[in-house]
């Protein structure tokens, strides 16, 4: 194993009769950013949590940084930064205030005037945390994750809840941590997120890795021919092309075919030619992330079953 | 390890000082009540009050004088039967006010001999200082017209609480005694339950610091919240009621100690009731009973018996007593008991928080 930050081996997490994490394997490699992907309840938090020294296994091998997880928690704690999920800070100390708070928890720490401008809150360096916006909010808790300087960074569902804008500014704090060669592991349920920042994920699903590697292979392993969809086509876009066969899935007024050969993209304009079909675009479609999670799990990420 | 600890006190000092909400109920709230209650029973204001007579004379001239107490219709004269006991017939009626005419009183006035009444008075009732002055201008009329000027008949005044104290400084270490519950079991059910549901507790799970270096930081700072509220209590005293009061090794044991014993409390409470609202009403459910059952503001002695029984459970008893004894009757025996008791009291409770936050959640 050549320079793994985190290796895992049949980690098992039960909460009495319910298996949390059912015997997963991991390797993260130095520098990368690592995602787990999946929807709420798959267990990405309940893996994160014991990683970080807050959660005991039920079984399982884990080392993080070479140390064992379960004799050498306050080694591991001095090499890792944490962004909690839903992260909170002391409402009533500034922004400078809570990182040097957090700070003062490790033996050294680094400026707390440098991490202020790393996370671009120079402005906001005195004003009180619960008058932050929860982009900002975030952003000071990037802050404190980075604060003893740590090789590994746990970004738990950072922009979850965040706006647009925010969760790409979260983005580009993101990318200044792997241009300073920290290991990142960010837990998601957006797939874009996982997509555009990833260089390897793995999909979680009930406890269980479904795929790992890099967003491409994952794609390619797992992904299908591709679709085209109907964006807007609604009940008379289904009727129309119900004779295509089996192979045909509706979502919200968007009807989506999933392309066996060639000649199934003009089969699909003549049909809605002739049917008189209205709709607001016709979109050619390469498998993403998204369509390889339906595959896999059945459901949407957001956690709904599929509708055909 | 001691760097933490300083972190969390310096955290929490600063967001203190910066919530109106804590500044007023650790320094206003008891300024207030104790202007309140002070000026509640140190005020006259009642036109009449009753005063208990005991005739152990029984002459003409005795009755003369009680009729002499009557006129002055300040008074309601109670007459108490001359065989009985009058301390006992004092606790057992709760009087505040008697006055013992001694057997022989109208002889000795007659044949202008020095004698003396004796008027006992809880000094601590709003009513002492009217009834004396009424008890005292008929006696010096008495005088003047039995001798035209000389004093045969003096009043010589007993306490029936204690010599020379009054209300406030009863009322004074009770409320120091409620201030240190009030900011003990109240501050740490909100640190704890806060911190713990806005997920602070699981960042800070995720760094070097455990939980004895949060906890002794935290019970730092308590001790200072509670010294800051003890000097506004103190100064307000002396400032305005010209209180004496001794501040010493015991006094100080007994404040830390039951600031460990309601921490300890206030961490049950936190373990059990999750939610930070319904924990503070939890909270407030166990000290406000207390406060009031507890000899907090009134004395125990006169409340019914039940209560009383109630009381003899309640920690917040002992270190009412024991402030008492130490700060104000200078009783160093009863402090010393009462200290022990709590320390006794601080030690059970402390092993069943430590027992209770050993299960672990997992």
């Amino acid at each position: 194993m050549t320079d793994h930050v985190i290796t895992v081996r049949g980690l098992v997490k039960k909460y009495g009769d319910f298996t949390a994490v059912d015997g997963i394997d991991l390797d993260v490699r130095r520098g990368e950013v690592f995602s787990i992907l999946g929807p709420n309840g798959a267990g990405k938090t309940t893996t994160v949590e014991i990683l970080e020294c807050i959660r005991k296994a039920t079984a399982g091998e884990v080392t993080v940084l070479g140390y064992d997880l379960g004799s050498k928690s306050r080694d591991i704690k001095r090499g890792i930064g944490v962004l909690p999920q839903q992260f909170n800070a002391f409402e009533l100390l500034t922004v400078k205030e809570n990182i040097a708070f957090f700070g003062g928890m490790f033996d050294r720490h680094l400026d707390v005037d440098e991490l202020i401008k790393l996370v671009d809150l120079e402005d906001k360096r005195d004003e009180y945390f619960k008058n932050l916006s929860g982009g900002l909010k975030q952003r000071v808790g990037i802050a404190t994750a980075m604060v003893n300087d740590p090789e590994i960074v746990f970004l738990d569902e950072p922009t979850t809840g965040l706006d647009p804008k925010a969760r790409r500014e979260v983005w580009d704090v993101v990318r200044g941590l792997r241009d300073k060669g920290k290991t990142v592991i960010l837990t998601t349920h957006y797939m874009e997120e996982a997509e555009v920042l990833s260089d390897r994920l793995a999909i979680m699903n009930s406890g269980k890795f479904i795929a790992m590697g890099t967003p491409r292979e994952v794609i390619e392993q797992h992904g299908e021919r591709k679709s085209a969809v109907v964006r807007g086509g609604g009940e008379k876009a289904w009727e129309a092309l119900k004779s295509l066969g089996g192979d045909l899935q509706r979502n919200n007024g968007d009807v989506t075919v999933h392309l066996n050969d060639k000649g199934t993209l003009a089969t699909i304009v003549n049909l809605l030619e002739e049917g008189e079909v209205p709709y607001d675009e016709l979109v050619l479609k390469r498998s993403s992330l998204e369509d390889v999670f339906l595959k896999l799990t059945g459901r949407t990420i957001e956690g709904g079953e599929v509708s055909d | 390890m001691t760097n933490r600890v300083g972190v969390v006190f310096v955290g929490l000092a600063k967001q203190f000082f910066r919530s109106p909400g804590s500044v007023f109920w650790t320094i206003l709230f008891p300024v207030m009540l104790i202007l309140i209650f002070g000026a509640i029973f140190s005020g006259t204001g009642a036109s009449s009050f009753n005063l208990y007579v005991q005739d152990q004379d029984g002459t003409p001239f005795s009755e003369a004088y009680i009729e002499g107490l009557n006129a002055t219709g300040v008074l309601n004269i109670r007459l108490v039967p001359a065989d009985e006991d009058a301390a006992a017939y004092i606790e057992r009626n709760s009087i505040t006010n008697m006055l013992i005419i001694p057997e022989g009183f109208g002889n000795a006035a007659m044949t202008r001999q020095p004698v003396t009444v004796e008027l006992r008075q809880d000094n601590t009732a709003g009513s002492a200082m009217a009834v004396m002055t009424a008890v005292n201008a008929v006696t010096q009329q008495v005088n003047l017209n039995i001798t035209g000027g000389s004093n045969v008949i003096t009043v010589k005044s007993g306490s029936i609480v204690s010599d020379d104290f009054s209300y406030i400084d009863f009322f004074l270490p009770g409320t120091i005694g409620l201030m240190v519950m009030m900011i003990s079991i109240q501050s740490i059910v909100g640190y704890q339950t806060r911190y713990r549901n806005n997920g602070i507790f699981r960042k800070l799970a995720t760094t070097p610091m455990n939980n004895a270096e949060w906890l002794v930081g935290m019970m730092a700072w308590m001790l200072v919240m509670v010294a800051i509220s003890i000097a506004a209590i103190m100064i307000t005293g002396i400032a305005v009621y010209e209180v004496k009061m001794t501040f010493d090794a015991v006094s100080l044991s007994t404040i830390v100690l039951s600031t460990m014993m309601f921490t300890a409390i206030g961490m049950i409470i936190a373990q059990f009731v999750k939610d930070e609202e319904v924990a503070g009403t939890a909270a407030g459910v166990i000290t406000f009973p207390m406060m009031f059952l507890a000899g907090s503001f009134f004395p125990l002695e006169t409340m019914p018996g039940y209560l009383q029984t109630i009381a003899q459970a309640l920690p917040l008893t002992y270190v009412n007593n024991g402030l008492r004894d130490a700060m104000v009757y200078g009783n160093a025996a009863g402090a010393m008991g009462n200290l022990l008791i709590i320390a006794a009291m601080t030690a059970v409770i402390v092993i069943v928080t430590v027992a209770i936050s050993g299960w672990k959640k997992e």
